[in-house]
């Protein structure tokens, strides 16, 4: 018998090396989110978000001449993704910074890599609780819920002074909706309302009518939903079809167009707190240029990931500015490792004004934003399409 | 080559993580049930390094052992995973092939939806900022490698022992086994408590490594993939669940520069391969080494 042979592993392992490396020409900056699995929903619309943004700076002369380059690394919606796109765009493109992951538990798995090593990253769109704080080269440029879903609430009392009872629905399998759905929660409490009933359903469920049925049983003045589109679409669809009538609050899982074709006529009047709008300020330069370059291509109005992920490209953009101001030294002449601390640190300083309006970064790495919006949903006479009109 | 396990020593771990996790589902198939079990236990042992590595009441431990605290949790892990694996399999293995199959998929949503709804895992979130064995991604070798040679060892060793031979046994015919004096019952628990304790310690290291833990680690998208390496890399040696993991597992990271049709090639992969390697990756490379063998010895023996 022929005895198998094991390969003894190799033995190298240096953890850490010098690296003299300069920076490249065009400044490369990582951009690592879902294009494939799932998630891929929302990874495709910060694709276009960075895209849009890679365009627009560099024809506005980039980094003070030194034109920019995204490097798109695909997570996947999973943790280990996360981290392989992530130590590629740090070892392998050797890039400044870090636009990414998508979802905040991607985040927490693949943010340390990049702290450790230490590189810069702007969250795009994780809101959990506790992003900032994974270190000190992590931030974000996504209001976390506890600060945007309150909005809607308020926006709804000021239409219906009457409510009292309220029913929260929450998909419990997704980190985003639990914890956006705490926030209600809490919110409602707050305002002296009472929650009659709470509700809990999958991300992959169809059928809501346990859900529904125990909602118009506790006779609840207003709903409020935090899930995805489809299940989030079909729960609104059927909780009206079985005859609710009150006012619906959706969370930012359905602060989607592709809502839209789910519910239907039922998606009328859902009331949603916004993060970004694409026609609050029309002072606002680079939105409107943002906007315009959106409409021209795809024919309707910019998502919120998008405008947080051009965001995000931009906080690079002018810091990297920052960054040879203060060195006077042009980015590609200097050393990549000197180059990543600096960027960090000067992200974390000054005001951005950006398709989200007026923002800043605190030294934790968190975003502080001037203006939060809500929007109703408004849909077409076909009832496959549909609009968000701003009400604030 | 330093650059090079830079680059990539990340990916080499999680092939060689998978491969355990294939591993864990190959003994349970060695006596022939077919159990989609690891996942579960695999959450089992990844939440509680993430527990005892995270929460305030360990501390004291964390503080008195050091880095001894990690094989303290692989031991705790493995041990919880063995007393679920048998309150779960004395039950579930009176079942049989595909209702097997289905039970122990319920078994990994009950896992599932449990840690959702815990407030000590987290939730939906999960938990973050889990301690580290080592600050390069890449010298999880050193834990994952040796579990890893340990395992092939047991396998060898095991697979020439008395309750090897009756694993087979019962795989073959079970009714054959029992007439013969082999207690089937006991036999079928142990096997899927080694699976399971394999998957509780993968999970145990897993933490770490992935620096969180959540609700999306123990799925039933892991069953099938777990299930998929075996079915690929072949059920009837260990060396099927080792090709087929490390393959699958690398697979889509090695076809990253193709882009979106990366997921499109690797299903072709999996599509083709059931089709024309039955038996498996092991199998074709035995069969290969059949007819190699029968087409030099009639040469050999003209020398």
């Amino acid at each position: 018998m022929k005895r198998v042979l094991f390969a003894a592993l190799p033995v190298v392992m240096f953890a850490t090396v010098a690296q003299a490396d300069l920076v490249g020409k065009p400044i490369p900056i990582g951009i690592a989110v879902a294009q494939t699995s799932n998630v891929a929903l929302l990874g495709e619309e910060e694709v276009i978000g960075a895209r849009v943004a890679e365009k627009y700076f560099n024809a506005h002369g980039g980094v003070n001449g030194t034109p920019i380059k995204l490097i798109f690394q695909d997570t996947g919606g999973d943790e280990a993704g996360a981290i392989n796109s992530f130590q590629n765009l740090i070892n392998r493109d050797k890039v400044v910074g870090i636009v990414g992951p998508t979802l905040s538990q991607q985040a927490f798995s693949a943010d340390p890599i990049a702290d450790r090593a230490k590189v810069p990253v702007i969250g795009p769109s994780n809101t959990a609780k506790g992003i900032p704080q994974i270190g000190e080269y992590v931030g974000r440029v996504s209001a976390p819920v506890a600060v945007v879903a309150p909005n809607a609430l308020k926006q709804v009392l000021k239409e219906h002074p009457g409510i009292k009872k309220v029913a929260v629905l929450y998909a419990q399998n997704d980190a985003f909706n639990t914890s956006e759905s705490g926030t209600f929660q809490e919110t409602v409490k707050k305002m002296g309302l009472q929650i009659a009933t709470i509700q809990k359903f999958q991300t992959t469920d169809t059928d809501f009518t346990t859900q529904v049925t125990a909602v118009l049983g506790a006779k609840v003045d207003l709903a409020i939903v935090s899930g995805l589109s489809a299940d989030g679409g079909n729960l609104v669809k059927q909780l009206r079809q079985l005859g609710y009538k009150g006012p619906i609050i959706g969370g930012n899982g359905l602060n989607t167009a592709n809502i839209f074709p789910v519910c239907g006529q039922y998606c009328e009047g859902i009331i949603i707190a916004q993060a970004y709008s694409p026609s609050a300020d029309p002072k606002n330069a680079i939105n409107k240029a943002m906007v315009k370059e959106y409409r021209d291509k795809y024919k309707k109005d910019p998502p919120q990931f998008m405008a947080q992920t051009f965001t995000a490209v931009q906080v690079f953009v002018e810091a990297l500015k920052k960054v040879e101001g203060v060195n006077k030294k042009k980015i590609t002449q200097m050393d990549l490792a000197k180059v990543r601390v600096d960027l960090n640190k000067q992200i974390r300083t000054g005001t951005y004004l950006t398709p989200i309006g007026k923002i800043s970064l605190d030294k934790e790495g968190e975003i502080h934003q001037e203006n939060f919006y809500v929007a109703k949903i408004k849909m077409n006479p076909d009832n496959k399409t549909g609009r968000y009109d701003y009400v604030k | 080559m330093d650059e090079f396990f830079q680059n990539n020593g990340f990916l080499i771990v999680v092939m060689v993580q998978q491969t355990l996790l294939a591993m864990s589902l190959y003994y349970p198939l060695m006596a022939g049930q077919l159990s989609l079990a690891s996942p579960g236990f695999y959450a089992l042992g990844g939440y509680v390094a993430a527990i005892i590595g995270t929460v305030e009441y360990f501390s004291p431990w964390r503080d008195a052992l050091g880095w001894g605290v990690f094989p303290l949790e692989w031991l705790i892990a493995g041990v919880m995973s063995a007393l679920l694996a048998v309150i779960v399999g004395i039950p579930a293995l009176r079942l049989k092939g595909i209702y097997l199959a289905l039970a122990t998929i319920a078994f990994v949503e009950i896992v599932r939806v449990t840690c959702l709804n815990l407030d000590i895992t987290g939730g939906a979130i999960g938990i973050f900022g889990v301690p580290q064995l080592f600050e390069s991604r890449w010298a999880y070798i050193w834990i994952f490698g040796p579990l890893l040679a340990v395992m092939l060892y047991f396998s060898y060793r095991l697979e020439r022992s008395r309750v090897g031979r009756a694993f087979k046994a019962i795989r073959e015919d079970e009714l054959a086994a029992d007439a013969m004096g082999i207690n089937t019952t006991r036999y079928k628990v142990l096997s899927f408590v080694i699976g399971a304790v394999l998957a509780g310690i993968v999970g145990a290291m897993s933490a770490p490594f992935l620096n969180t833990w959540n609700a999306r680690q123990g799925t039933f998208d892991a069953s099938i993939a777990y299930l998929a390496y075996v079915l690929i890399g072949g059920g009837r040696s260990i060396w099927g669940p080792l090709l087929g993991g490390a393959l699958l597992s690398a697979l889509p990271e090695v076809l990253r520069p193709l882009k979106d049709s990366r997921l499109i090639i690797n299903g072709l992969v999996l599509v083709f391969a059931s089709i024309y390697l039955p038996q498996g990756l092991a199998g074709a490379l035995g069969r290969l080494k059949l007819v190699f063998r029968r087409g030099s010895r009639p040469s050999g023996g003209g020398a």
